[in-house]
């Protein structure tokens, strides 16, 4: 154990304390003062998710076919705009003004709903996530159970998109992603229940600022970094990406579970899909690097109050798209899996180790066994 | 049945019913290891994320071509096969002698040859050579098959028009005969033996078409002698 006591006492300055402030915090005391101030608040959390919604889907569109552009020695969108940044723009008008097409045979209701639910996941999960000390919308307590829950019911979206198109391709694409889905959960919730034992709290607010003296993937030994490879691979699997697109398959299923949809509605799934990518990115980064926290190492003052002058909004997007930049690499290096390959990596290798994980995890909690405790 | 490592393959001799037989033994391959295969995918999968990131990094391996702002300085295969042309020499003298073997060869019946008498040589000669781009495929065979090395592909390839008989080209330039039999001519007989032929004049296959403002073609006859036009 001395071991860890001198890694303590090396660990780093007087720690830079951040007080917390969600917009749900001003709402709530604002109600005392003045009710205008609250609704003002609560519009402005509003129209910043929507902003946000709108921005992200138009970026991460845009980055998306600009980077696999570059990845298959191409260029990627060139044409509308300089070098093409107001593709994404182009395409949705063109999205807005197509038909929107409902086969005869759908269940229309649950054909209407569904890309809604798919996307009232995402943005639910968009609530809740610390961009900033002062930048938060609202921090639940039991914010990590918040996001396991509402990621798993983004699934419901695609089940019944998949169910009322009355289509076999879609059909199949909505059980497959069903299948994955709720497989890959797993593990991802086995590797946020590590960092959950680490920091002590359910609220994600809360687990940034247990990383003050270190990120958890290099403060929790070992469990830290397989925390991390194990929630992204699993988060890749959720948000129904290459190498596990298998719902979408364009190969083997035509589009899966958004084969039938046309227009607006394809949009939303799109656009979830998207946005989908950014909060398991945020999630990731929120849990295992530090979320909003600036990188400090250990006694170097000057490196640490310069780390310090960038925005907490910089650190976290920062981090958010390097992890989003992973995210596509792999997509657009790995070849997609077979479905029973999928499921043999969740069920006889990811979940062995994200079990080991958490039990090694555990015993070093307990015994307090981790840097700068 | 197993994997076989033929590395280690033995021959030796036995019986099979007291009769001597030669025989061979071989090991089953032995499995790898799961710790060597996990290391292997992992191995692998990181050579292909390293190989995908460095045409990312490098953006000078993007192959694409900004068509049409590069068009001036655009570079085609030299394979590129866009549209068949008659090979000229630089006193403007092709190669064909109306043999028909690329007609014959065209599997869309592309080309269609006309040939004449010359009037000094009294040989069949070329009078027309019209090539029809809307149903060529580009395959090459006429190239190739051309015994006399007339025929060449070019690269040019913007040909789209708005009536589809402008697709159809006479590629001679002259009716007459090729340049082995003009050389052997005195120079002041040249002129009689070459009869100049424009890209669009001449019957065209696709008659009676009437179109706005194009007048229907005169049917098609290809065995007719001499310039239709």
């Amino acid at each position: 154990m001395n071991f860890v006591h001198i890694l303590a006492s090396a660990g780093g300055p007087g720690p830079k304390t951040f007080k917390v402030l969600t917009v749900a915090d001003r709402a709530l005391e604002a109600v005392n003062t003045n009710l205008w101030m609250t609704a003002l608040y609560l519009l402005l959390a509003v129209l910043a998710v929507a902003g946000l919604i709108a921005f992200l889907g138009m970026s991460l569109i845009y980055m998306e076919r600009k980077v696999a552009g570059h990845f298959q020695c191409r260029l990627g969108p060139m044409r509308v705009g300089p070098h093409g940044i107001f593709q994404t723009v182009a395409d949705t008008v063109k999205l807005l003004l197509k038909e929107d097409i409902i086969p005869r045979d759908a269940d229309q209701l649950m054909h209407l709903v569904a890309p809604f639910l798919s996307l009232t996941a995402t943005v639910l999960v968009l609530m809740i996530i610390p961009y900033s000390p002062t930048l938060q919308i609202v921090d639940l307590n039991i914010g990590v159970l918040f996001v396991t829950a509402i990621t798993g019911f983004g699934v419901l979206g695609i089940l019944l998109g998949g169910w009322a198109s009355n289509n076999k391709w879609s059909l199949l694409g909505g059980m497959r992603a069903g299948a994955q889905i709720i497989s890959y959960e797993i593990s991802a919730t086995l590797a946020i229940m590590v960092m959950v034992l680490f920091s002590g709290t359910l609220s994600l607010s809360g687990i940034v600022q247990s990383q003050e003296a270190g990120w958890w993937i290099w403060r929790a030994p070992v469990v830290g970094l397989v925390g991390f490879i194990l929630f992204l691979i699993a988060s890749v699997a959720e948000i129904n990406r290459t190498p596990f697109d298998i719902p979408e398959g364009e190969s083997e299923l035509t589009g899966g579970f958004n084969t039938e949809y046309s227009g607006m509605r394809f949009a939303f799934f799109f656009l979830a899909e998207f946005i989908n990518i950014f909060t398991v990115a945020a999630i990731t980064v929120t849990l295992f690097l530090g979320g909003w926290m600036p990188l400090h190492i250990g006694d170097f003052a000057g490196f640490n109050h310069a780390m310090d002058i960038i925005p907490p909004v910089a650190w976290f997007l920062g981090k958010t798209f390097v992890i989003i930049f992973i995210i596509m690499w792999l997509r657009w290096t790995f070849p997609r899996l077979r479905v029973d390959q999928l499921m043999h990596l969740e069920w006889k290798i990811m979940l062995p180790i994200g079990f080991a994980n958490l039990l090694l995890g555990a015993v070093l909690v307990l015994f307090n066994f981790y840097f700068f405790p | 049945m197993g994997l076989l490592d033929t590395k280690d393959m033995k021959k030796g001799s036995g019986t099979v019913g007291g009769v001597a037989v030669s025989t061979v033994t071989v090991p089953r391959l032995k499995r790898h290891d799961t710790a060597r295969d996990v290391g292997f995918s992992l191995k692998e999968l990181g050579r292909g994320m390293k190989l995908t990131l460095g045409y990312f990094a490098r953006p000078k391996t993007v192959v694409t071509s900004q068509y049409p702002e590069n068009r001036d300085t655009l570079k085609l295969a030299e394979r590129f096969r866009a549209s068949l042309k008659l090979k000229y020499d630089d006193k403007g003298w092709h190669n064909c002698t109306g043999c028909g073997i690329c007609e014959r060869i065209c599997p869309n019946n592309s080309i269609i040859l006309t040939t004449r008498k010359g009037e000094v040589t009294g040989k069949k000669e070329l009078d027309r050579y019209v090539w029809r781009m809307d149903s060529c495929t580009f395959c090459n065979s006429c190239v190739v098959a051309c015994p006399f090395d007339a025929l060449e592909m070019g690269p040019e390839f913007e040909n789209a028009v708005y009536d589809r008989r402008l697709l159809i080209y006479t590629l001679n330039r002259y009716a007459g005969p090729a340049a082995k039999v003009l050389a052997k001519h005195e120079p002041e007989q040249h002129a009689a033996m070459m009869e100049p032929r424009d890209r669009f004049g001449g019957d065209t296959p696709l008659n009676g078409v009437a179109m706005p403002k194009v007048e229907p073609l005169k049917k098609a006859n290809h065995n007719n002698e001499g310039d239709a036009s």
